[in-house]
């Protein structure tokens, strides 16, 4: 039965063809039934009529400000408003189920209208009939609150075990209890329940089975042990369905036999190691050979083969997982071979995606680097999440064998490819072409290549890299000066290459002198040209190079007078200061000055190696989510090798592919002496990193401080995200009901770069945005750009900031962001970047016990080591899976199989600080699971490393945030 | 095309807070019925892709040939549906049988509600 009424307004709202009449539409109704609502004595039906109308309105996007109370009325009043007491069950049901849907749809979990119908929903849960019991659990899982969690989980947990329920209803209490989960895992008591909802895994109803085991598969990631005897329970089903073939017809989907729960199945075993029980391996394998068997033809029924394919790519992924060199994974990596090259995107995509997995974890590539033609083609596909997949795999598959193939590829694709895939394309050519580069004219080629082709999506430590091995290396200094004049003299503006030219034609310029097209006022004219479209760091620089240019061709030192002359004028005090200084220096009675700070520079040390340190990062790191991705295996004994190499020498051959050989001080020394000589130059003004600090650094320094008197206490609510993103690397920073901040971040070595959104969720313009930073000597953060001032409604804008790490340094900078919105007038905000000292740190996995407590012991005891004794405050006692997430978030590398007691944590790391050099940091964290505490202690050669590590961990851990 | 989407590389979209970095999109789309699932990066997703064909051939069943105006005029009965389908994103039940049957049931219980209305 249909509400006519009903119709009828949804009819004439279709009828509105421009949004005045829609709006006037709404506006009348709304009237109509406020008044209707304030009359009273409405019966069911006209009850049921007006929520559904408002509830129209609602989903195309009105405001409803009221009718919440009359939803709440319908849920609960019927029985005793209603006066027909003769059989009225059904008849409440319905327009209950009205009141329900509204309140679903109206209300949201933190509303308070949430607590006045919560027992409601607590007596139709206790209800006799289950057709209320269901529309409760419906509710439940809908809205699902804290308090509804708290107040309902046990009602609910009941419904599900208990033997009166029917089956349609434990369906629905296990996933509603999967969702109280979900939100508020502490609330409930979910080991107590392991044996009994394990037990209904194998309930014969196929609905309630899924159900169940969905539930599981929650339960056992946060509490394997308890649910440890879920293993079999999941054997055993698939067992039923895939041989024994014991399924209800209702359940064949496109002849598939239950999709659903076998993919269920198949994904809960990959959440446990694989067995060490030969017999249950064999079964294991009889049942994936099974599902490879069944998938031989493809059928021609989309969703057949889409049922197919979900189980069976399900199924490889166990395969990879249970042992990647298996027999099933050689016939998967046929199958995969077909699929990539299969007609139907989808499958190609998965084709992809699973053999990247393969990929990061099969000894060896061969089966995979058959299809390397069409892993190529992938970049080329039309559809673009097929050639992300392609790109992954790519990166994934590269290796000494391939390197030169797939890089040019990689850099032809960079050329057409989208931009939001840019920045992400560079970075994994870059680390590729560190990474096997075998000749030095290859990689300056390649990289100059990458930067021409890439311009903006370059990041800075890429063109430092470049600087520093040209620098180092004498044989490379002529080619690539001339390479980079030729970019240079192209039309094409290119703001880092202008910064790589810069520098290398102002320390080499003068060995390409003598050739044709090359002369010094050829190299500056060059340069020169694109000098007033740079932004004021790049100019900075180039003025730099100028001066070094007068040093190497007096022939043109009155031309570059001019420059230095008109830039003595210039508003911007960092340009004004280098111009005066430079124009001193170069007027001087004699040239010894001159010569003395235009001397060419030193070797940089090979701490400074940026991307090495990246590359390492990107292989350690998590951030693809997958770890597998980034060729897991191989990465691992590289990085092995690498710490072999820094334990045994400190030579520093400057050969690019050597220069993993970092000094000996990366764990037990402080710093580098080489290093911290203060050379006549200056080393620091000039060096890469701080070559031309931007002028509104210094400024922003200047306003914050005295900001900083009359502001000085954080927004309320700024702290979950602050500590949240300690350990994350992207998220949500800030949110109130104006505007949301999100945060990416990625850390190499001493350096850092952070992009901020800032995101306007209102329906007005945000003005005059600005933004301030502290910045000191101990860390600073330099924005190259300004902020835009202006964010449009529903829209967001960026803002980058290069951090650098130069002391051990204690305090996280504020953020403080001031805007006017035109709704609601000027905000303010006062947040904190979520900065730490553990975000400057690598982490080492590869540290035997041996090595560990020799260096341990070599450190001692206090002062030089923190430790403290503390209680968690979480509900849940102390859970080693996520003390480890939490440990690998601070970027501890976990060493296994150190520490004698199994439930202790053994982690080591470099905290990399800039001039004040590395410092290797070693952890012990020792749990008491009875008391709910843990010992931890921290040993590093500084103290002030030591104490602000323990810090950051010993509040994480206490609050298990 | 691919059914499924990617969100690389974006933090936030602010008129869907939903969507986390970590979502992919799957999609599916019949005639003028569009259908779109947020999942997790490590979901399933072709089975996802079966959730909408299964929920659409429900919704086929149950309203004759379904197209966008059964939808809009009974958007309820969309939601009541969906939700014996699927409850805290998960497929609750993939028996077409079944959930029809439950779906048949309210009808009837509403039926009585009218008649109860008009005699009263």
């Amino acid at each position: 039965m249909s509400m006519r009424g009903l119709t009828v307004f949804i009819a004439d709202i279709r009828n509105c063809r421009v949004r005045e009449l829609e709006e006037k539409r709404i506006n009348k109704e709304m009237a109509n039934i406020r008044s209707k609502f304030k009359e009273g004595n409405l019966n069911g039906y006209q009850k049921k009529k007006y929520v559904c109308k408002l509830l129209y309105m609602y989903i195309l996007g009105w405001d409803i400000d009221f009718g919440h109370m009359e939803a709440v009325n319908l849920i609960a009043s019927p029985k005793y408003s209603e006066k027909q007491i003769v059989r009225p069950v059904p008849s409440i049901v319905h327009t209950k189920a009205t009141g329900y849907l509204a309140v679903t749809l109206l209300f949201h979990e933190n509303s308070d209208l949430v607590r006045l119908v919560i027992n409601s929903i607590k007596k139709d849960l206790d209800d006799m009939n289950e057709i209320n019991n269901c529309l409760a659990l419906h509710a439940i899982a809908n809205i699902g609150g804290r308090e509804m969690a708290e107040t309902l989980a046990t009602d609910v947990h009941r419904l599900l075990i208990s033997p009166t329920s029917r089956s349609f209803v434990q369906k629905k209490a296990a996933l509603t209890l999967l969702r109280l989960f979900r939100k508020h895992p502490d609330v409930i008591p979910v080991q107590d329940w392991a044996e009994r909802i394990i037990n209904m895994m194998g309930e014969y109803d196929l609905g309630v089975a899924l159900a169940v085991t969905t539930l599981v598969m929650a339960f056992a990631q946060t509490f394997p042990e308890e649910y440890a005897n879920c293993y079999i329970k999941a054997i055993e089903r698939l067992k039923r369905i895939l041989i024994e073939r014991d399924y209800s017809l209702d359940y064949i989907y496109y002849k598939v036999p239950t999709p659903w729960l076998q993919v269920k199945c198949l994904r809960l075993l990959q959440y446990y190691p694989p067995p060490e029980d030969s017999a249950v391996r064999d079964e294991l394998n009889e049942l994936l050979q099974v599902i490879v068997n069944n998938s031989q033809d493809t059928p021609k029924n989309v969703q057949h083969n889409n049922a197919q394919n979900a189980v069976l790519f399900e199924a490889i992924n166990l395969a990879i997982h249970l042992d990647s060199n298996s027999q099933i994974c050689m016939q998967a990596a046929v199958l995969l071979g077909r699929f990539i090259s299969s007609k139907e995107t989808n499958v190609r995509y998965l084709g992809l995606e699973t053999m990247a997995h393969l990929a990061a974890c099969a000894d060896s590539l061969e089966p995979i680097r058959k299809h390397q033609e069409t892993i190529i083609m992938s970049l080329r596909d039309k559809d673009i999440s097929v050639r992300r997949r392609g790109l992954d795999l790519l990166y994934s598959m590269c290796d000494n064998t391939n390197s030169k193939i797939v890089i040019s590829e990689l850099l032809r694709y960079l050329q057409i490819a989208d931009y939001t895939l840019r920045e992400e394309m560079v970075l994994k050519i870059a680390i590729l072409t560190e990474k096997f580069a075998t000749a030095y004219s290859w990689y300056v080629d390649i990289i100059l290549q990458l930067i021409s082709t890439a311009g903006d999506h370059v990041g800075e430590e890429v063109w430092f890299r470049v600087v520093q091995i040209v620098t180092n290396n004498e044989d490379l200094q002529e080619y690539a000066a001339k390479t980079v004049l030729n970019y240079l003299r192209s039309p094409q503006y290119n703001e880092t290459m202008i910064k790589v030219g810069g520098y290398i034609l102002g320390e080499f310029g003068h060995l390409i002198a003598n050739s044709p097209g090359c002369s010094p006022i050829e190299q500056f004219t060059a340069v020169h040209s694109k000098f007033n479209l740079c932004s004021l760091q790049t100019r900075s620089l180039l003025l730099t190079t100028y001066v070094k240019f007068v040093n190497l061709f007096p022939e043109i030192k009155s031309q570059i007078l001019t420059v230095f002359n008109q830039y003595r004028h210039v508003l911007d005090s960092e340009l004004q200061q280098r111009a005066c200084e430079y124009m001193a220096i170069a007027t001087l009675p004699t040239d010894d000055m001159l010569q003395t700070v235009c001397e060419e520079m030193p070797p940089f040390p090979e701490k400074e190696s940026t991307l090495v340190i990246k590359l390492n990062q990107k292989q350690g790191d998590t951030e693809d989510k997958r770890v597998w991705v980034i060729g897991g295996k191989e990465a691992n004994i590289e990085r092995r090798e690498s710490l072999r190499a820094r334990m045994s020498s400190t030579d520093s051959g400057s050969m690019p592919t050597t220069y993993s050989s970092a000094p000996q001080q990366a764990l037990n020394g402080h710093s580098n002496s080489i290093t911290e000589e203060p050379d006549l130059l200056g080393l620091d003004d000039l060096s890469l990193s701080s070559n031309a600090p931007p002028p509104n650094t210094m400024q922003t320094s200047n306003q914050t401080s005295t900001l900083n008197s009359l502001n000085d206490v954080p927004t309320p609510g700024f702290e979950p995200g602050y500590h949240r993103l300690q350990r994350a690397a992207e998220g949500v920073l800030y949110e109130d009901s104006n505007m949301q901040i999100g945060l990416k971040s990625e850390y190499h070595g001493h350096l850092g770069r952070v992009a901020l959104y800032f995101g306007n969720k209102t329906n007005a313009t945000f003005q005059n945005l600005t933004t301030q930073i502290d910045s000191n000597d101990s860390l600073t953060v330099i924005s190259p750009n300004p902020v835009d001032n202006t964010i449009e409604a529903k829209s967001q804008v960026q803002q980058l900031l290069n951090i650098e790490c130069n002391e051990f340094f204690r305090e996280s900078p504020s953020l403080r962001i001031s805007y006017v919105s035109q709704a609601t007038g000027p905000q303010r905000l006062h947040l904190k970047l979520p900065v730490v000292l553990t975000k400057f740190m690598e982490p080492i996995s590869t540290m035997d016990g041996n090595n560990f407590f020799q260096r341990w012991k070599q450190i001692g005891g206090a002062p030089r080591e923190s430790q403290v004794v503390f209680k968690t405050e979480s509900q849940q006692g102390i859970n080693g899976e996520s003390v480890r997430t939490i440990l690998a978030g601070y970027r501890f590398g976990l060493l296994n199989d150190v520490d004698p007691n199994p439930n202790n944590f053994v982690g080591a790391g470099v905290v990399h600080g800039g001039k004040a050099g590395k410092v290797g940091a070693l952890l012990r964290l020792e749990p008491n699971m009875e008391q709910h505490m843990y010992r931890l202690t921290v040993r590093t050669t500084s103290e002030v490393v030591s104490e602000q590590l323990r810090l950051v961990l010993e509040r994480s851990l206490t609050y298990d945030v | 095309m691919c059914n499924f989407l990617e969100y690389k590389g974006i933090v936030s979209i602010v008129q869907c807070p939903i969507i986390s970095q970590d979502t992919k999109i799957v999609y599916r789309r019949y005639a003028s019925l569009f259908f779109v699932a947020g999942i997790n990066q490590d979901d399933n997703e072709l089975i996802t892709l079966e959730v909408v064909h299964r929920y659409v051939e429900i919704l086929d069943r149950y309203f004759g040939n379904v197209c966008e105006l059964d939808l809009i005029f009974n958007f309820n009965k969309a939601y009541f549906i969906l939700d014996e389908l699927l409850i805290a994103g998960e497929l609750q039940e993939s028996s077409k049988k079944s959930v029809l049957r439950v779906i048949t049931q309210q009808d009837q219980f509403e039926e009585q509600e009218a008649n109860e209305q008009r005699n009263s």
